[in-house]
């Protein structure tokens, strides 16, 4: 768990972050949102002592970080920034296998380390851990960057916009492997965005931050129904909103049985979002949908159930 | 084998044939002497002059990058940034200030000989080691530093593992220009009396005997060429492992 406060900054006598206080529990990924310039990126580097903190404690499972040195506290914390910053003379064996070394395991437990986590993120060890970052594609780079962060099972992992430099398609995908990763594994993160969308598909709770302060801190869902006025009001967004809390919730929670029979033309699956079902349901201007597993009708989903999931005073 | 390393071994092969066989210089030679002169410098056994030319320059060039590299390290830290106008100074300074005016001050001092012709070749190739090294180390690309600081790379751990290795072509570089460049500035030290190839350029030049000229210059010309392209094939090495 780490909890962190008071935790405050000033450059040349200019507040960057203001007196923060949070929490990120064992499991849980927080994300810090705002615009640039707001201190979400310094509050980032704070935590594994990139920048020194001015005044604010930072504890790490009980630990006080002042407690280690920093570079035996970055050790314990996987790094994953915008940038990459895959070593380019060194394989992505080599890459992945950095902290591990630093910690000096023993040869065969980083070989088997690094294998595993090229296997977690889709990448065959017999054709990637030999190759140089250069030889690989920008999202492969960046799975590279994030199993690196991962290799010595550290504490937690900062993300510094992990995803940012990617384009569309590729960002989601990996956005979608990072939370299929987190469910197998368990991973507690703090990631910095400045992208909304990326904060609602990846975070437990958000952090909207403006001139070094935290505004609220909530879950996408409470974020969504009940912004603060102001800042976090008109950061949020809130245009599209019930289509976003539509989009946090899975077609097997609104489930009702029907029939078995073989799949329709039109149809859903469990784990898809509410909002796909939605959209298909406004498409076709029917009133329910068929919910199919392995090619079978094994339920059924109402328009009205989802309208109600997206219509002010659920929660 | 690749076009680089022929060139090489051809250049290499020549070098080594004109040295231990001048004789093999003789018709081109007598294209430019005058009737009756001597064709072959021959007061010193032209290995003799060679292994002494290679053995200055190669002493100045240790001198050189291990002072010009050092420097460079060092102002690159956060704590060395102040002194880098302080080393940039010293280091155009060895570059500006020619290599026979440093001869000229250094002889009062140091005798004739070796030790003058030492210096002036250990300041003159200074600076491209020099700023090569501060080049090289700024140009690894800044995430990768983030990257290697927020894992936990102590500070040494970053210069040698990650810094010095991506910096090491251009850093080559500079070095391979020092080289080369001083291996035609170290033919004026036989002006002051140090033993190398100089000696026959001069010598031909005090007699105007012209064979003796082309003589010392084309073998202290394809000094350099072997030294360049040898260099050149390791820096090729060099970034394709990176």
């Amino acid at each position: 768990m780490i909890r962190v406060t008071g935790l405050t900054k000033r450059f040349d006598g200019a507040t960057a972050v203001n007196s923060l206080d949070f929490e990120v529990e064992r499991g849980e990924v927080l994300a810090l949102v705002g615009t640039s310039g707001c201190g979400k990126s310094t509050t980032l580097r704070m935590l594994n002592r990139l920048i020194e903190p001015d005044e604010g404690r930072i504890e790490i499972d009980g630990r006080d970080a002042r407690e280690v040195s920093p570079d035996a506290l970055r050790r314990g914390i996987g790094y994953v920034i915008q940038g990459v910053g895959l070593f380019p003379h060194w394989t992505v064996a080599q890459n992945i296998g950095t902290v591990p070394r630093l910690l000096r395991w023993d040869r065969g437990r980083v070989r088997a380390r690094v294998e595993e986590l090229l296997d977690l993120f889709g990448l065959e060890a017999s054709e990637y851990a030999d190759k140089y970052p250069s030889e690989l594609s920008g999202g492969q780079q960046q799975r590279v960057g994030v199993a690196r962060a991962m290799a010595a099972e550290p504490a937690m992992l900062l993300m510094d916009e992990p995803f940012g430099a990617l384009d569309p398609v590729t960002r989601g995908r990996l956005q979608d492997e990072f939370t299929a990763i987190r469910q197998r594994r368990g991973i507690t993160a703090i990631l910095v965005t400045h992208d909304m969308d990326e904060a609602f598909r990846l975070a437990d709770r958000i952090a909207v931050m403006d001139a070094g302060r935290i505004l609220q801190i909530d879950t996408p869902e409470r974020l969504l129904r009940g912004p603060r006025e102001g800042f976090v009001r008109q950061f949020v967004g809130l245009d599209d909103r019930a289509l976003r809390i539509l989009s946090l919730h899975r077609v097997s929670e609104l489930s009702r049985p029907a029939a078995d029979a073989p799949a329709p033309a039109q149809w859903v699956a469990p784990g898809d979002t509410l909002r796909e079902a939605a959209s298909r349901l406004i498409w076709e201007a029917g009133d329910s949908l068929a919910v199919v597993e392995n090619g079978r009708v094994t339920a059924e989903i109402h328009a009205a159930d989802i309208w109600r999931i997206g219509a002010r005073g659920e929660a | 084998m690749s076009r680089g390393a022929l060139a090489l071994l051809v250049a290499l092969a020549l070098f080594a044939a004109l040295v231990l066989w001048p004789g093999l210089m003789t018709p081109l030679l007598r294209l430019v002497a005058e009737p009756g002169q001597a064709l072959l410098y021959d007061r010193q056994p032209i290995r003799v002059l060679v292994a002494w030319h290679l053995a200055l320059v190669g002493a100045a060039g240790v001198v050189a990058s291990v002072v010009g590299m050092t420097l460079g390290v060092l102002v690159t830290r956060p704590r060395g940034a102040e002194f880098m106008t302080l080393a940039r100074m010293a280091s155009n300074l060895g570059q500006t200030f020619p290599p026979i005016a440093v001869l000229a001050v250094a002889v009062p001092l140091l005798g004739f000989g070796f030790e003058p012709t030492f210096l002036a070749l250990c300041a003159y190739g200074l600076l491209p080691v020099f700023e090569n090294t501060v080049a090289g180390l700024r140009g690894v690309p800044a995430p990768v530093r983030e990257a290697a600081r927020g894992m936990g790379l102590a500070c040494s751990a970053r210069l040698w593992r990650v810094e010095l290795p991506l910096a090491a072509p251009v850093i080559l570089t500079g070095l391979r220009l020092s080289t080369v460049v001083n291996i035609g500035t170290a033919t004026i030290g036989s002006t002051v009396g140090a033993v190398g190839l100089g000696e026959v350029i001069i010598a031909g030049l005090q007699s105007g005997n012209t064979a003796f000229v082309l003589q010392g210059a084309l073998l202290v010309a394809l000094m350099a060429i072997c030294a360049d392209l040898a260099l050149r094939g390791l820096e090729r090495r060099m970034s394709r492992a990176g």
